[in-house]
């Protein structure tokens, strides 16, 4: 075809399909992301830290205990000589105290001036030590000192001297700081590493159960477009229980829609055949039995040709359904085919040849009635007027992000045509283009009150190919 | 020509019969499709004028138990929604043709006219057989150009002998297709119309254009012409 067949094209730009993003909602799958993160935020945080917490106590507990130990084992290795002087011990129970500088430090000071000190301690201060009382014990950390942080556990005890009088003695061993927060530190960074990958791994999994526990949502959202695009007459699949209220609900509702339009046309057929067989009566009466050219046959043929014009156009009128969110899709290309054969029958002796056009698949949405009325009538009038040619093209546009493809449909015949100055007059509702041709009219009335209906544009222009009329009737994509 | 008209409306049916029989055609009537397939089935017509919405058995049925019958005579389906969706189907079901109520009663003689025309294998109006030239329109019938007198009668069997142009007709048939029911089948009448017709299409006897077959009927003896298909 010519270019100027082109379909005419609208770029999809977010109008009434898709709302303004600042307004819409967040989604559900957002939300539950948005939640289950402060939660497992805020359980993992408390976790972490209650965990950490007791690791600290624990670790603080055994500090306490090897101190204790330590400090219990300098007192068992100290002695009281006969002079009551205090002999101290010559082993180390950890080879840390022999080390300077090590970090722990054992301390005793016993009554007299007595002073001692482990290697490892030796030249520092530790006149913060106060001495305590025998049987006493304390647990002391973290204090400031100029060694630094430090905890430390005193002991104080009376040792027996030969002389009967005993020695009071406190015993401190000490640790800095950094050696105990150094082993808490690697806990807390393993502790944050590892809480960290659950979480993550927490967060994966359940965006994986949100998307598995909304897919029969989505299903449903699919299932509804296919029904808008007329793919399916409803909502056909399997859904979960709690879903089942809602899709029943749709189902019963486009259920309903149909037989309302089913009944609506049944009884505009019976409307019709009421009307219409009395005119049929009064204009065969008159037309056979009322003799020769009197006024009165002639006006009252006159008032029925026009009450057939009305009643046959405002019925059509009111039987066309227009464009539906809920059409079913209507393949072209069988009904047109009906339509030419019939046609062909009907005007068997004019000869003329009907050429097709009709691409694969093309659908209508909406009624098969409008779409038998429309080509139908265009069809009838291509073969009214055709010499001996009518070409029928159908084509669609499909367009990425629009749910039904664009159509063009275009009849096109062999006759004389139409002026350009006549196509306005033809194209104005109830003007007959000639009045010799019965229903001429009232046929381009139906279409274009069709094409109104459903959003299509109609133009009528000369054939390119055939060189006499040509009706195109345009859908953009939706 | 005899036609079967199925309409339930007893004024619309009564006026078209009445205007039926006027115009030269035998008419049965029916008042819904149970009668309409009991005549149909019955009766040789040349034509059926079936009206879509009728009472019992619906007209898409008639025409279709018709078909399946192996009744072959054209079908005319008068409709009043006049939707295409009903006259596809109509069609599809083995109509002919269709017409929209109310229709002009002009329209639909020309319409029975074409119709029994077609299937007799006439595509044009104008019946030509060398010098004899019946226009269906005008219904009129000329001789070398000179426009011949005939009454209805006359021109009917004419018309049904030149339908059937080279064909055999038989006394039975034309009866049956020319006349009413009520008509006395075994009067002399037919013979009286040939023999006017055969006076007025041929006053000198030097066409004879219509041939008796002894004990069996009459043939249309002068081949068509005028380029028509058969």
């Amino acid at each position: 075809m010519d270019a100027d067949t082109a379909l005419p094209s609208r770029a999809p730009t977010a109008t009434t399909n898709e709302p303004a993003s600042s307004r819409r909602p967040l989604s559900l799958a957002a939300r539950a992301a948005i939640a289950t993160g402060f939660v497992l935020a805020g359980f993992l945080g408390l976790v972490g830290l209650t965990l950490s917490q007791a690791n600290k106590e624990r670790a603080l507990s055994a500090l306490h205990d090897r101190l204790q130990n330590f400090a219990i084992a300098y007192i068992t290795n100290t002695d009281v000589s006969r002079y009551g002087k205090l002999l101290w011990p010559d082993t180390v129970p950890d080879p840390s105290f022999s080390r300077p500088g090590s970090g722990l430090y054992a301390v005793a000071r016993g009554d007299h001036g007595y002073h001692w000190e482990s290697s490892s301690a030796v030249g520092r201060d530790f006149s913060f030590l106060k001495p305590l009382e025998p049987g006493q014990s304390q647990f002391v950390g973290p204090v400031d000192t100029r060694m630094g942080r430090l905890y430390y556990y005193s002991y104080g005890v009376a040792l027996d001297a030969p002389d009967k009088k005993s020695v009071r003695l406190t015993v401190t061993v000490a640790q800095t700081e950094d050696q105990f927060e150094g082993a808490n530190a690697v806990f807390r960074r393993t502790l944050v590493i590892w809480l960290s990958i659950l979480g993550v791994m927490l967060i994966a999994l359940q965006l994986l159960l949100l998307r598995w526990s909304l897919t029969p949502l989505r299903k449903v959202a699919s299932d509804m477009s296919r029904v808008e695009r007329g793919d399916s007459e409803h909502l056909d699949s399997q859904y979960p229980l709690e879903l089942t209220g809602l899709t029943e609900r749709i189902n019963a509702f486009i259920e309903n829609e149909r037989e309302q339009r089913q009944r609506y046309r049944h009884t505009l057929a019976d409307l019709a055949h009421s009307l219409k067989t009395p005119l049929a009566v009064i204009r065969s009466q008159l037309e056979s039995t009322v003799a020769g050219e009197s006024s009165l046959r002639n006006g009252v043929l006159d008032q029925v040709r026009r009450m057939d014009e009305l009643v046959a156009y405002q019925l059509s009128r009111a039987a066309t359904s227009g464009r539906q969110t809920f059409a079913s899709a209507v393949p072209i290309a069988g009904h047109a085919e009906d339509l030419v054969q019939s046609l062909e029958k009907v005007h068997a002796a004019k000869n003329v040849l009907c050429e097709f056009d009709i691409e694969d698949g093309a659908v209508f949405y909406g009624e098969q009635g409008d779409l038998l009325e429309l080509l139908g009538n265009l069809l009838e009038n291509a073969f009214k007027w055709s010499r001996h040619r009518v070409l029928l093209v159908v084509k669609t546009q499909r367009q990425p992000g629009w749910r039904r493809p664009g159509l063009w449909l275009s009849v096109e015949d062999d006759g004389p045509g139409i002026e350009p100055d006549k196509i306005e007059r033809i194209l104005q509702r109830g003007v007959r283009g000639d009045e010799r041709v019965q229903g001429h009219g009232i046929g381009l009335s139906i279409v274009q009150d069709i094409v109104h209906a459903y959003q299509a544009e109609l133009v009528v222009d000369r054939s390119p190919e055939l060189g006499g009329a040509r009706f195109s009737v345009m859908w953009a994509p939706a | 020509m005899r036609i079967l008209l199925v309409e339930d409306e007893a004024p619309l049916r009564e006026t078209l019969a009445a205007r039926l029989k006027r115009d030269g055609f035998a008419v049965d009537a029916a008042q819904d499709g149970e009668e309409g397939i009991y005549l149909g089935r019955e009766v040789p017509f040349d034509l059926a004028i079936i009206d879509l919405g009728l009472p019992k058995m619906s007209g898409m049925e008639l025409v279709k138990a018709l078909r399946e019958h192996g009744q072959r005579y054209p079908i005319l389906i008068l409709t009043a929604r006049g939707s295409w969706q009903d006259k596809v189907e109509g069609l599809k079901n083995g109509a002919d043709d269709y017409l929209v109520k109310p229709f002009h009663v002009e329209e639909l003689l020309a319409r029975i006219n074409a119709l029994v025309r077609r299937a007799s294998g006439w595509s044009k109006p104008i019946l030509a057989c060398g010098m004899i030239k019946l226009d269906t329109t005008a219904q009129s019938v000329t001789v070398e150009g000179k426009l011949v007198d005939l009454t209805s009668y006359e021109y009917k069997v004419l018309e049904y002998l030149m339908l059937h142009a080279g064909e055999l007709v038989s006394k039975a048939d034309l009866t049956e297709h020319i006349y009413q029911q009520d008509f006395d089948r075994d009067s002399n009448v037919l013979e009286v119309f040939i023999g006017r017709l055969r006076r007025k299409l041929d006053p000198e006897g030097t066409l004879k254009p219509i041939e008796t077959v002894r004990g069996r009927g009459y043939r249309f003896a002068i081949p068509r012409t005028d380029g028509d298909d058969e």
